[in-house]
């Protein structure tokens, strides 16, 4: 089937710039894999931004007791828009769309299986983020019940506003984007491989890629039903989550948390994958335990899909279910401590070379571990009693999602940059983002922990004044826009080594996987040939005929 | 009556489970010339716990009083007893028995995934049909024709994942889905068991109370039918799952552990070769 | 090449997820109506149970044509495509005249639980089936075209996946909301 659209030229350079004829066509109309990862990346560093000034105005209305910075409306909508705006339009897609650049160039492939699909899920999410913002114009502004919409606060009687309405659609078009990349990705990875880039030769971020999608294709038609249930609800007036008119609140929070916990997975599989590459490059030596990282990883997914009712513990489940989900997401601890062990062995020893993404890669491992220690403890039942809804549970969770995945995208971002635009980012620049980011991440958030365990209720307007609430706030604050000034620093970096950034070579980090095989940026094609892939490292292989990982010096 | 001498009565002797077992390690034993092996531990584990599973107060509770102790037992012998029998079965054996023509015809049919997957599940799902489960728990006949369906049905479940001859297994990604979407469909049976309110199989609601446990059981342990009914449901759902992953667990470190096949694997070329197209 | 039916394979699982979670809430509130219509006092069995043969036939050709096509038989394998998509339009026929007939008697999706689990059940089954018919008929008019040259077609057999698994679904919704009902 070679039917041309007619109109859209061929693209014949790797990055078109846009002030080139038909350079923004050629962008727009891209079904190139490496164009649509691109887009991808800028599109949800704007969205980055867009949440992150959310977040800054929600920190700026907490910094004193009693404060009336902003209206205790729009204080609602900001926490409900950031917290959506982040977890749907800039962790997912960033990570999709780092998985769209990157699986066709590790695999040795020519492109997706599907392009157009592939194109498709890019605009789907872009659609939905201006569905969602879109709200923004109604008359009574977006949703204000939380990023998970609990029922019945997010039912007609109690939001009339045409917010709700707007999210439900918004995510609803991510969730087909993520169906769909997911889909796209499996068959990718799954029969476009290179020859000799057997399943135990994929490089780690593909695996994790892989399983990620596979959580995708199954965990978000969950949430999708949901979302029709909610939309019909709203539109039709239909009684799903109404108890008023025998419907069930409940049942709103098990289909939103048997969506909600795999995607916490999702979120930071990709993240796990970006890591376990850029640790043993830096470190120059192989990933200390692939198949335990790998094998893990499946554990963790599958894991996933059976605790979401650790959530729930206040709901009133009963003390027998509130035990044997308590005990399943314990569980959980297990694979993903094994990752951090595998990390930190690969570091043991290594000579350890601290770029910018090296460093992002050690901190992440470092927060994340305070994430998961967080974890296990809200996952026994009366820690969570206490601990629920408050700032214990918020700090935990950015601890995670920000400490975790967001360090792990930056880890990414400059790690992969010099292949993506064949230009060097600054080093000064990096380390000065880094050191602003690691200060005011851990400024913002570790002091939350104390808060919540004091007993501050999350997403609350403002608070009495407390002994220490109001000095402990103003930390969280201050450290807040510490951040800001870091996502500054970044953008700064980004568009100055756009510019003039060192030129880079084809593989500046000394790395092993086959992206680094090609050109700088990437030719249209991606590769005129893919080496033998005899081994995990292939271009260590090619490097070292004589020293080849595998099968003479056998790597677990 | 207290909780141990409960536990310590109500021991069951039933000759037909003794029979089948004593029968079942006879032929172990012929089969494999009565040496004791590795194997052989898993195999006579296997028909421990079996026995167990039929004539401890286990059995007693969960045919009169308790759901959850149903339960425990139906994991047992659908999940866990045919796992060790079959584990525990040698490759020289299997092979043997596999040439003998119609046990190598119906393993080929009821081996089959699909067929398998559809028996394992569907075991879980029809038996707790819950007007069924109170016609089992009335019928002696019908009980003992479940509990032999369950160790059948479990051994052929597991087959296509954990076969003694490694040429009927599926490959360990295509037995994660295997494995996964069973988990799913014990997930949402159990789901339905532990929120569908008590009184879902009406024989435990009033029991017949004649050896006069019931007020340590409701009183002391605080086993009421809404809690019995979730712990039950709980059971399948959440202990039940993870033997699940924890199979494909092992199939995939089974898989890494092996070497590589070379023949797919290591690409006798040392030339380049092209990217794979995508479908424009 | 097998990536086509790997992609429509993986589609239909995760859709079946979605199927499994709508066929869950109507569980959820099985039982629960304790006033207003409800499977037993407003459904007919027996007619949708006709309808249903129908769809379930028209699996059958589906899997007819997609034998046509491997025979090179296309005069065949329009008229089985033609045949199966008339069967898809007899099944949406009758589920919407039974929807019209509940609308009759005031039952519609904000009546109770029971309208609100039904409508959505089958109304999403329903649209499943009309994207099936569309994608059928875009077959049957490439068919006229000739552009099926046979033995093997991606298209053919990916949109008989889909078709297939329409079917199977509703097989599921069918014993969930009529058989448990009623027996």
């Amino acid at each position: 089937m070679s039917m041309k659209i007619p109109l859209v030229p061929e693209n014949l350079k790797p990055l078109p710039r846009l002030k080139e004829n038909e350079g923004m066509l050629s962008w727009v109309a891209s079904v190139d894999h490496k164009q649509i990862g691109i887009m991808y990346l800028i599109s949800t560093l704007v969205f980055f931004i867009i949440g992150g000034l959310e977040a800054l105005v929600i920190r700026i209305q907490l910094a004193q007791p009693e404060f009336d910075f902003i209206s205790p409306e729009v204080y609602n909508q900001m926490f409900t828009m950031h917290g959506t705006t982040m977890i749907f339009f800039v962790v997912m897609p960033f990570l999709i769309g780092l998985g769209v650049y990157l699986v066709p160039l590790m695999i040795g492939a020519r492109d997706m299986a599907f392009p157009r699909l592939n194109a498709l899920s890019f605009w789907l999410v872009i659609f939905g983020g201006i569905l969602l913002y879109y709200s923004f114009l109604t008359q009574s502004g977006p949703s204000e019940v939380g990023w998970f919409a609990y029922a019945p606060l997010s039912e007609k009687p109690f939001s009339l506003n045409k917010g709700p309405t707007y999210w439900a659609l918004g995510l609803l078009a991510t969730g087909i984007s993520s169906v769909a990349s997911g889909l796209n990705n499996i068959v990718t990875i799954l029969t476009m491989r290179a020859k000799g880039m057997t399943m135990r030769r994929l490089p780690l971020f593909v695996w994790m890629i892989l399983v990620t999608s596979f959580l995708l294709v199954f965990v978000i038609p969950i949430i999708a039903s949901a979302f029709a249930m909610m939309l019909l609800d709203r539109l039709l007036e239909a009684t799903f989550f109404t108890p008023a008119h025998g419907g069930s609140a409940i049942l709103w929070q098990h289909f939103f948390w048997g969506f909600g916990h795999p995607e916490v997975y999702i979120l930071v599989l990709p993240a796990f994958g970006i890591i376990s590459e850029v640790i043993p490059v830096f470190s120059r030596k192989p990933i200390f335990g692939y198949s335990f990282v790998a094998g893990s990883t499946v554990a963790i997914g599958l894991l996933s899909l059976g605790v979401w009712a650790h959530h729930m513990f206040a709901v009133g489940l009963g003390n027998v279910a509130n035990l044997y989900f308590s005990l399943a997401s314990m569980l959980i601890a297990i694979p993903t401590g094994v990752k951090v062990l595998n990390w930190v062995a690969t570091m043991w020893g290594g000579k350890i070379w601290f770029a910018t993404p090296m460093l992002f890669a050690t901190a992440f491992i470092i927060e994340f571990v305070i994430a998961g220690l967080t974890g296990v403890a809200v996952a026994s039942v009366p820690i969570d009693w206490v601990v629920t809804d408050s700032y214990f549970v918020v700090a935990h969770f950015h601890y995670a999602l920000f400490g975790g995945s967001l360090f792990a995208i930056f880890a990414g971002i400059y790690y992969w940059f010099p292949k993506m635009t064949g230009r060097m980012m600054s080093e000064t620049l990096g380390k000065w983002h880094f050191w602003l980011t690691v200060i005011g991440f851990n400024m913002t958030f570790f002091i939350q922990h104390f808060l919540g365990v004091m007993g501050m209720p999350r997403r609350t307007y403002t608070y009495h004044d407390f002994p220490y609430w109001g000095s402990m706030n103003l930390i969280s604050t201050i450290g807040a826009i510490i951040l800001a000034l870091s996502v500054i620093v970044f953008a700064w970096n980004i568009r100055r080594s756009l510019k003039h950034g060192e030129k880079a070579p084809d593989n500046p980090w000394n790395a092993w996987t086959l992206e680094w095989y090609t050109t700088s940026p990437p030719a249209v094609h991606n590769f005129d040939l893919v080496p033998p892939v005899r081994g995990r490292r292939p271009l260590w292989d090619l490097a070292h005929p004589d020293q080849l990982d595998e099968p003479n010096s056998k790597v677990v | 009556m207290n909780i141990w001498q409960v536990l310590s009565s109500t021991w069951n002797m039933e000759p037909w489970v003794l029979v089948s077992a004593l029968l079942l390690l006879v032929a172990y034993g012929l089969g494999t010339g009565f040496k004791f092996t590795k194997l052989s531990a898993l195999f006579i584990s296997g028909i421990i716990l079996y026995v167990l599973a039929l004539v401890s107060p286990l059995d007693y509770l969960g045919r009169t009083y308790l759901f959850s102790a149903h339960m425990i037992q139906h994991i047992l012998l659908l999940l866990v007893v045919p796992l060790l029998l079959l584990l525990g079965i040698p490759k020289a054996l299997a092979e043997k028995a596999l040439k003998i023509e119609p046990i190598g015809y119906v393993m080929k049919v009821l081996g089959n995934p699909i067929v398998a997957w559809f028996l394992g599940v569907g075991a879980m799902w029809v038996w707790h049909l819950p007007s069924l489960h109170d016609s089992v728990l009335a019928s002696d006949n019908l009980y003992i024709a479940q509990q032999i369906s369950f160790v059948l049905i479990g051994t052929i479940f597991w087959w296509p994942v954990f076969a003694p001859v490694e040429t009927k297994r599926l490959s360990p990604l295509v037995s994660t889905l295997y494995l996964a979407s069973a988990c799913l469909g014990c997930t949402i049976l159990g789901m339905l068991i532990t929120f569908a309110g008590a009184g879902l199989y009406a024989a435990y609601l009033n029991p017949v109370d004649t050896i006069g446990i019931l007020p340590l059981i409701r009183g002391e342990l605080c086993l009421t039918p809404g809690v019995d009914q979730q712990i039950g449901g709980l059971t399948m759902w959440v202990p039940g799952c993870l033997i699940y992953l924890a199979a494909s667990m092992v199939t995939i470190a089974r898989w890494y552990g092996a070497e590589e096949d070379y023949e797919l694997s290591n690409s006798s070329t040392n030339e380049l070769v092209t990217a794979s197209q995508g479908n424009k | 090449m097998a990536n086509n039916k790997m992609l429509v394979g993986f589609f239909v699982a995760s859709e079946s997820i979605f199927f499994v979670m709508l066929i869950l809430a109507y569980v959820n509130f099985h039982g629960t109506v304790t006033d207003g219509p409800t499977a037993v006092n407003s459904l007919d069995p027996l007619r949708t149970g006709i309808f249903s043969l129908f769809l379930l036939a028209s699996s059958f050709t589906v899997w007819l044509a997609g034998r046509s096509l491997s025979t090179k038989n296309h005069f065949m394998l329009k008229i089985w495509l033609f045949v199966t998509i008339i069967l898809g339009a007899l099944f949406i026929y009758g589920q919407a005249t039974e929807w019209f007939g509940l609308f009759a008697q005031n039952i519609t999706i904000s009546r109770n639980v029971f309208g609100t689990t039904f409508f959505t059940l089958t109304g999403f089954h329903g649209f499943h089936v009309c994207v099936g018919l569309l994608m059928l008929s875009i077959l049957l008019v490439l068919a006229m075209f000739g552009d099926f040259k046979g033995p093997k077609s991606d298209g053919v057999e990916c949109v008989s996946i889909y078709w297939h698994f329409v079917d199977g679904v509703w097989i599921v919704v069918y014993s969930v909301i009529y058989l448990w009902a009623f027996f």
